[in-house]
């Protein structure tokens, strides 16, 4: 690779994007990023979408915080470039490079690619073709980097296998530190790169898919020492522990979650039966309220941000949140800096919450989950609010000011039946005749936004034995909804269920579908998670180039003794726990949250030797 | 406006990488400088409370520019100088201030009294030399209407009124720069490098405009134009 000086790239660069759109993306000079260290070894992180998708992410900013504050390492970003400028850099044969010293990707000592969400896996295939770096880790030789990956989709990493030489299983703070000194440790030895991965995967939490043998479909992995047979999840001990990235990189351009984010716990232990991340981010660790309130302050002084949001799954859960939001209103008061909560429970505390940091300023999106429509439903998949909890949660935030809520539902879900359906136009109803109850002679102006996507079952989850519901069926239930919710004042949408479809193919499928997701790169997929550069036809043929069938994988059903795709991933939840779960389930019975109930046995504490953090007394179920 | 606010104008640059930022992109990034830099900023008294701040004429994506303005309203009375420090460290050196200073609350805004802008327009390219392109410049000029397409928009531009001085080429690096002054007005600006490509092309010239800087924008008074700090 041609070492070119970044004014000699930038060069070459400028041209280029005289002839792109939003050449914003590509620019780098934003005000937090991290340029000109010296590193002797350096790592290129990289979201697999465009700037504006991966900026804010916040796995990303932890990994560059904690590089780049390690003697000897640097850590530089890199997005996808769009279609346009992949086709102008081609043409120009201008390699994909990283954002801070506009180097070629190639160069790098390690390539990490954190995996968000399955529709993004064909750009993982554009990002390493535009790097110049073999797609199939098993093309790769010494002077390639090194590419791990990691990310939420990790937990069932088979269908990207092929092309990763390694996977991070759970968490980075530490993980990632231990994997850099590794690498550069048996590269100084002179080792060469099949050593380097025996060595990886001795870490705790690392995957090395070169090292595990599919023997035949339902058999068990053939793990090769030193591989161990099951990969178990990395976890921090206490988050308090790692200063969040209060003061990272503030884009000129106008990206999604553009504001300071603090996280303020990890886990969730409501235990919905349908949630991935509830199982897989256990178990609950709470960030103290006096490091909150400092960290956001921090945070705003340096990134000059006039928004913070307290991320986590379950904000509202925090067991110190109203000490936190009562001190942050006081201390933001008349500076025109808004507080944001990214995620409501249904129920007052949570409204009475959003209320408070609004406080004189313009009240923020109010959005609540019920997920089924349908009592029922809710005890399936252990959603524990009840209708009343809903009604009186919106009459609360209506009589306070708001006119619009969001609900989020899903459709497909196990054991579902269009009564469900059914009572999901209900229940909309019912929150349609409160909220214009308490808005009073406001009535007029009030919207009810309903959001319904299909329910994708996914690893590591009490439902990861049940196959999606067919095609046509979700189809035909849509149809259902459509005439059971009410019209008027009513804004109803719905994800479409192609694309849920591929989603399913690839969250449950094995080390076979990487064959189709090369082939749907190599048919010209690329961002399939943007609606309208999706196209199911072109996955469904590249589907059946690689022998499979997409719809086959997405439905198909496991037996308990059956052995799972992804078997040999731990996160630290027992498949006893989940698979009790799934009875519990099917008799519609509910199960409590450990972090203010007894212990409801999921092992998570136990395997990963870690346990809650929990700063105060939590609030209890409704 | 509030008695005890005071209004304070800063000059700055957009030079380097971040000439490919829109006008939008900009006021949202200098927003956030006065915010790290402390300034005592007064905010809008209304449902949605804003930093009170102002630009002047935006500067498309790609143009590069030496002296632009923005207005903020303060609280407190804050030494030019000192102001002028805090900014600069808040600011992306791209983007960095280069002037403050307290200017009337009864000047108009910036917006509606910049009227002229001096841009230098680079180009080259197989057959751009200075005489081929001042004299397609001038055929262009001498035309008295340019016609232009922009985003599927056609414009007509009259000359005479948009181009209130000679358009100079000169040769520079391995292209030539024309300067070109051009007035804004409620009808639209005329892009320079606009017109430079239409010259580009009546000269039969296999090159192109490769950057755009605006080096200067001006306030037209009685006595003749005047920067606005």
């Amino acid at each position: 690779m041609p070492a070119e000086s970044p004014d000699v790239a930038w060069e070459r660069l400028e041209g280029v994007l005289a002839r792109v759109e939003r050449p914003a993306r590509y620019i780098d000079s934003e005000w937090g990023a991290i340029r000109g260290r010296d590193g002797a070894y350096r790592a290129a992180l990289a979201y697999p979408d465009t700037y504006e998708i991966g900026q804010a992410n916040q796995a990303l900013a932890i990994l560059y915080q904690r590089l780049n504050a390690e003697e000897g390492f640097a850590a530089e970003r890199v997005y996808v470039p769009w279609v346009d400028m992949a086709a102008e850099m081609r043409k120009e044969r201008i390699p994909l490079f990283s954002l801070e010293s506009l180097a070629p990707i190639a160069g790098f000592d390690l390539l990490g690619i954190t995996l968000p969400y399955e529709l993004t896996y064909t750009n993982v295939l554009e990002l390493l073709d535009l790097c110049e770096v073999p797609l199939r880790a098993a093309e790769r030789t010494d002077d390639h980097p090194l590419v791990v990956g990691g990310g939420p989709c990790a937990y069932n990493p088979e269908p990207m296998a092929p092309f990763f030489d390694a996977l991070l299983i759970g968490e980075g703070e530490e993980a990632v530190l231990d994997i850099v000194r590794t690498h550069r440790e048996a590269r100084e030895e002179g080792r060469e790169r099949a050593e380097v991965l025996e060595r990886l995967a001795t870490i705790p939490g690392v995957y090395v898919p070169s090292l595990y043998d599919v023997v035949s479909d339902g058999a068990p992995m053939n793990a090769r020492p030193p591989a161990p047979d099951t990969v178990v999840k990395r976890a921090v001990t206490d988050l308090g522990e790692y200063r969040p990235p209060v003061c990272g990189v503030v884009p000129y351009m106008d990206v999604v979650h553009d504001r300071v984010a603090i996280e303020v716990l990890r886990g969730c232990t409501r235990g919905c039966r349908f949630c991935q991340a509830g199982m897989v981010y256990r178990p609950v660790r709470e960030r103290v309220a006096d490091d909150i309130v400092r960290e956001v302050m921090e945070g705003l002084a340096c990134t000059g941000y006039d928004e913070v949001s307290l991320t986590s799954l379950s904000t509202t859960d925090h067991s110190q949140l109203e000490e936190v939001v009562r001190r942050l209103t006081s201390r933001l008061e008349s500076t025109g800096v808004s507080v944001s909560l990214p995620s409501l429970r249904v129920d007052a505390f949570s409204v009475g919450m959003a209320r408070l940091l609004a406080a004189g300023g313009k009240l923020p999106g109010l959005t609540l989950a019920p997920e089924a429509g349908t009592q029922r439903l809710r005890d399936v998949i252990n959603k524990n609010v009840t209708e009343d909890d809903l009604i009186d949660a919106v009459s609360r935030a209506f009589a306070a000011g708001w006119r619009r809520v969001k609900l989020y539902f899903m459709i497909g879900l196990p054991t579902e039946t269009d009564a469900d359906i059914v009572g999901i136009g209900e229940l909309v109803r019912g929150v349609l005749s409160a909220a214009r109850e308490a808005a009073g002679p406001d009535r007029g102006s009030v919207r009810v936004a309903v959001s319904v996507s299909t329910f994708v079952p996914k690893a590591h989850t009490p439902f990861q034995w049940l196959g999606q519901a067919p095609l046509d069926e979700i189809l035909r239930r849509q149809q259902v909804l459509r005439d059971a919710v009410p019209r008027k004042g009513v804004d109803l949408s719905w994800h479409d269920a192609d694309v849920s479809l591929l989603e399913a193919a690839m969250a449950r499928g094995g080390r076979e579908v990487a064959s189709a997701i090369e082939a749907a790169w190599r048919s010209g997929a690329r961002f399939d998670a943007w609606t309208e550069r999706f196209d199911l036809t072109l996955w469904r043929e590249a589907f059946a180039s690689a022998g499979l069938d997409a719809s086959s994988i997405a439905e198909r059903e496991f037996g308990e003794e059956d052995v799972l795709p992804w078997a040999h991933i731990s996160c630290g939840v027992s498949p006893d726990y989940l698979w009790r779960e799934y009875e519990r389930a099917v008799s519609a019975t509910p199960t409590p949250d450990c972090s203010f109930d007894r212990c409801t046995g999921c092992e998570v504490c136990r395997a990963l030797g870690i346990d809650l953090v929990v700063g105060g007394e939590r609030r209890g179920a409704q | 406006m509030a008695p005890n606010e005071f209004r304070m104008r800063v000059a700055y640059r957009k030079t380097g990488r971040v000439r490919f930022l829109s006008h939008l992109e900009v006021m949202r990034a200098l927003e956030r400088s006065v915010r790290r830099s402390g300034l005592p900023y007064a905010v809008t008294h209304g449902f949605s409370p804003r930093m009170k701040l102002a630009f002047g004429p935006a500067l498309p994506v790609g143009t590069a520019a030496l002296r632009e303005h923005f207005d903020v309203w303060t609280t407190r009375y804050v030494p030019a100088a000192e102001a002028m420090r805090a900014l600069a460290d808040a600011t992306p050196p791209e983007l960095a201030p280069h002037a403050v200073a307290y200017v009337a609350h009864r000047e108009p805004s910036l917006g509606a009294a910049v009227t002229l802008a001096e841009y230098d327009v680079y180009m080259e390219g197989k057959g751009v030399t200075e005489e081929a392109v001042q004299r397609a410049l001038d055929t262009v000029i001498g035309s008295g209407r340019l016609d232009v397409e922009h985003k599927g928009k056609q414009k007509v531009f009259d000359l005479s009124r948009s181009l209130p001085k000679e358009v100079r080429v000169r040769p520079t690096g391995s292209g030539v720069t024309a300067t070109v002054t051009t007035r804004m007005g409620q009808e639209g600006s005329l892009r320079p490098d606009m017109l430079c490509t239409v010259a580009l092309s009546r000269a039969r010239c296999d090159g192109a405009v490769v950057r755009v800087t605006r080096t200067d924008t001006l306030i037209e008074e009685e006595e003749g134009p005047r920067r606005p700090l």
